[in-house]
């Protein structure tokens, strides 16, 4: 986190909790920051900086308001003119990364060390050296690509991780191309830190971070779809969910059709744990894999609405709507199903 | 038994050398005729050798113990590469199955290391009593003793385990340890009579310096004049992960040398390449802490600076100890700044849990989450049924042995007289004058000049850059795949 990064996060139009940016950063699934995180766009960065600290969140907040670019009030934030200036020429400027989605639905990380111990494997096999220190990885990801070497040894893995490399790397720009390819490990090449790359092409450790992991992301994808079996099994195992597993039976059976009661005493959760399983379930998942009607019958949406229409979005209080008999939580979902319908960015 | 011959043979073909190191044989030899063996010997000196040649010859499994995780991983990966496959580590970090299957296939593995905490598990334990044990290692023996930097109370558990596993052949290994810690370690593991091989502590061709600096601006300058002038490759060792990354950048900046930070708090990916560019000498400088240097083993080490003084001679005396492993001369540099002991101080202070944490943390009735080493290390004592008073003396006593150690060394940086000598006496290996080499330590040459010591860099325009690879992403996968059909010879 910098405050390069703090700014892209933040909006010129209204206050930002700093706390769910933090949290989604962190990766906290919770159903409020689930919500706000579907709000300020940023839910393709959950769990992004695992060990960002309080500290030094706070840190780059009051660098950035030192600086004229935020005001902070309680620990919301909202750019300033000049923050909104400098905002839109570092999107000019910075990388703009376009596939973090995939980081829900994909254990990156993992198909990253996985692909460079790979490659690494490979490339010593090209030199028919068996002697050579190996990448160190977590026992599992060693583990995987000891089986997957195993496996696949006697193809030619040499010309397919060649033309594997050689078609992703030379669809890309010049400049990413041989930045990615220099952090890549094998034979008498030991491969580039992150540090040492965003040296020497001036961009600052985030933003390489950013970049790599974009460009991890675009791997993923092409993997996903090629037709070289050695390459595509790197793959194996590492789809995520969505939603959590447990969120994932209850929305299973409430999608069968069982009343919340049901699925409370049936799994031996709190109702309020179901709804959240629910809520969760309606924020990740695209709004035509989720019953809202059943949640929300329409003459209730049509209630509720008539007193919120002219509200923004985010501005929606509950106490406007607490008269009529509907709970928070089917607040929250109308909140929710709106947000998904408009879209509204602010 | 096994004769002389067997061995030398061995050596040769399992090794590929002729000849053994200083200690080696006398250590092998030892454990042959079934003598219980503790070795000291200094780090470099190929330790590890006796017993992976040991079960080579004997062809029996050898149990290491050993303190940490990532010492053991990469102690399995050495073998690895050169070619012992059937080498494991047993960690917390493997998965219940993957424990079992290993347990299970106890004698498929030559070697096996494991973790003290691991061995006192009953499943590993009566695992292992159905097997037989060629040899049990107990590596870093050091930190069976209180008296050592290093203590660990799970080592304490090893006499009973060693009794438990049906009394096999032992060998203690460290690097460092003064009589009082050798009697210890002897006495806790319940083998008083071992055989002690001892090979001198002291490396003759490391040239010991001191240097005080009224402030930090002067140290850092006297510094980068250092790193600029000096002979590379070099490590620079810090207090302080912050610091070794602030230097990294600033003798970068003033030096045109390759530069790197090394410490616990990168990813093990960055942590592999700094470590394998600096193997390749593809990097002239590191700055570390005291993280770096579990497996490397790089011989033509030429300085080793510390930005900040140790807690203990024990632990100056390893790192310095990477200098000059092909024998030639090379030089250890302390740069000490008055109040730099404070820093020492505060850092060694946090490790000794503190009377008030010990009060907390034996109200707790339940271990503490992972990481939290303090509350680990007292959970240990409760579990043992240890008093709270009890532990409250024992870290008493070990916070004035801290002192005591942390004295010692600044008696080293301050002493007028022979430092050498200083840290002979220290380790009990005190040596003839005459036996000290022509170029010793800054007390006896206060104004050492490096270019008669060979130690100035001679080619002044070294400045290549950090990308001296292929300067196009086609070259490196040209290179990476061996497009162009090199075989290499290896």
């Amino acid at each position: 986190m910098d405050t390069a990064q703090l700014i892209t996060f933040l909006s010129p139009t209204a206050p930002r909790r700093l706390r769910v940016i933090e949290n989604i950063l962190v990766g906290k699934r919770t159903v409020s920051t689930l919500y706000w995180g579907m709000r300020y766009h940023q839910l393709s960065w959950l769990g992004y900086e695992k060990r960002l600290t309080r500290n030094v969140m706070d840190q780059t907040a009051l660098e950035l308001k030192n600086k004229g670019l935020v005001t902070v009030e309680e620990t919301n934030a909202q750019l300033t003119e000049l923050g909104a200036i400098e905002q839109q020429r570092l999107l000019n400027k910075h990388y703009q990364p376009k596939y973090l989605n995939l980081r829900l639905i994909v254990d990156v990380e993992a198909l990253w060390q996985r692909l460079l111990l790979a490659t690494q494997v490979v490339s010593e096999q090209a030199y028919q050296n068996k002697h050579y220190y190996p990448l160190q990885v977590s026992w599992q990801v060693k583990q995987f690509v000891k089986r997957w070497f195993h496996q696949f040894y006697s193809d030619d893995l040499r010309k397919a991780f060649q033309d594997f490399w050689q078609t992703f790397l030379s669809q890309l720009p010049n400049d990413q191309a041989l930045l990615m390819s220099r952090l890549l490990v094998g034979h008498q090449r030991p491969g580039e830190t992150l540090v040492q790359v965003a040296h020497d092409f001036e961009l600052t450790e985030s933003e390489v971070r950013v970049m790599i992991t974009d460009l991890i992301c675009q791997l993923a994808k092409v993997i996903a779809h090629t037709e070289t079996a050695s390459l595509r099994s790197l793959l194996a195992g590492l789809s995520r969910s969505l939603i959590s597993t447990s969120a994932q039976q209850t929305l299973n059976s409430f999608m069968a059709g069982k009343s919340l009661e049901v699925i409370s005493h049936q799994r031996q959760l709190k109702l309020s744990t179901v709804r959240e399983h629910l809520l969760e379930a309606a924020i990740m998942l695209p709004p035509e894999q989720f019953d809202f009607q059943r949640i929300l019958p329409a003459q209730l949406v049509t209630q509720m609405l008539a007193r919120l229409a002219k509200t923004p979005l985010d501005q929606w209080q509950f106490t406007q709507v607490a008269d009529l008999s509907v709970e928070f939580w089917q607040f929250r979902l109308l909140e929710i199903l709106r947000s998904k319908q408009t879209d509204d960015k602010y | 038994m096994i004769s002389t011959e067997q061995l030398y043979q061995t050596l040769q073909k399992r090794f590929g050398f002729s000849h053994f190191r200083a200690g080696q044989l006398e250590a092998l030899t030892a454990l042959t005729a079934g003598q219980n063996t503790l070795a000291v010997l200094p780090t470099g000196a190929g330790k590890t050798l006796i017993y992976e040649l040991y079960g080579a010859a004997t062809q029996q499994l050898v149990l290491i113990v050993s303190p940490l995780i990532s010492l053991m991983q990469d102690q399995v990966t050495t073998l690895n590469v050169k070619g012992e496959k059937r080498a494991a580590a047993l960690t917390s970090l493997m998965t219940y199955p993957e424990k079992n299957w290993v347990l299970q296939h106890l004698t498929a593995y030559r070697f096996l290391f494991v973790s003290p905490e691991m061995l006192s598990q009953d499943a590993v334990l009566s695992a292992l009593q159905n097997v037989s044990l060629g040899l049990l290692v107990v590596d870093e023996a050091h930190c069976i003793s209180t008296w050592g930097p290093d203590f660990r109370p799970e080592y304490l558990l090893l006499g009973q385990i060693r009794h438990q596993l049906n009394d096999p052949l032992t060998l203690m290994t460290t690097a460092t340890a003064t009589q009082h810690v050798k009697t210890d370690i002897k006495q806790k593991l319940q083998l008083p009579d071992a055989t002690e091989v001892v090979l001198p502590i002291d490396r003759q061709n490391i040239f010991l310096d001191v240097a005080q600096f009224e402030t930090q601006t002067d140290k850092d300058d006297r510094l980068i004049e250092l790193v600029t002038t000096l002979k590379k490759p070099g490590v620079v060792y810090f207090s302080s992960k912050k610091k070794a990354n602030e230097t990294a950048e600033l003798l970068a900046l003033k030096t045109h040398c390759r530069v790197a930070a090394y410490h616990a708090g990168l990813d093990p990916e960055t942590r592999f390449k700094v470590q394998q560019q600096f193997m390749q000498d593809q990097l002239d400088v590191i700055c570390a802490t005291s993280a770096f240097g579990m497996g490397i083993d790089k011989n033509n080490v030429r300085f080793v600076i510390h930005y900040h003084v140790p807690s203990d001679l024990e632990a100056y005396w390893q790192e310095i100890g990477r200098a000059g492993r092909d024998g030639k001369q090379s030089i250890a540099i302390l740069l000490y700044q008055p109040g730099d002991e404070q820093i020492a101080q505060f850092l060694s202070d946090a490790t000794v849990p503190q009377e008030n944490e010990i009060h907390y943390y034996f109200q707790q009735m339940a271990p503490q989450i992972a990481g939290d080493e303090k509350a680990n290390l007292i959970w240990f004592y409760k579990q043992h049924h240890y008093q709270e008073r009890q532990v409250q003396e024992l870290f008493e006593r070990r916070r004035e042995q801290r002192m005591v150690a942390f004295r010692k060394m600044m008696g080293y940086l301050r002493t007028p007289t022979c430092k050498r000598q200083y840290v002979q006496h220290y380790f009990d290996q005190v040596s003839q004058p005459d036996e000290l080499p022509a170029d010793c330590c800054s007390s006896d040459q206060p104004d050492i000049d490096l270019t008669a010591l060979g130690l100035i860099s001679t080619n002044d325009s070294v400045t290549v850059s950090q990308n001296e690879g292929p300067a196009s992403w086609q070259a490196i996968l040209t290179q990476l795949f061996n497009a162009d059909g090199k075989t290499d010879a290896v």
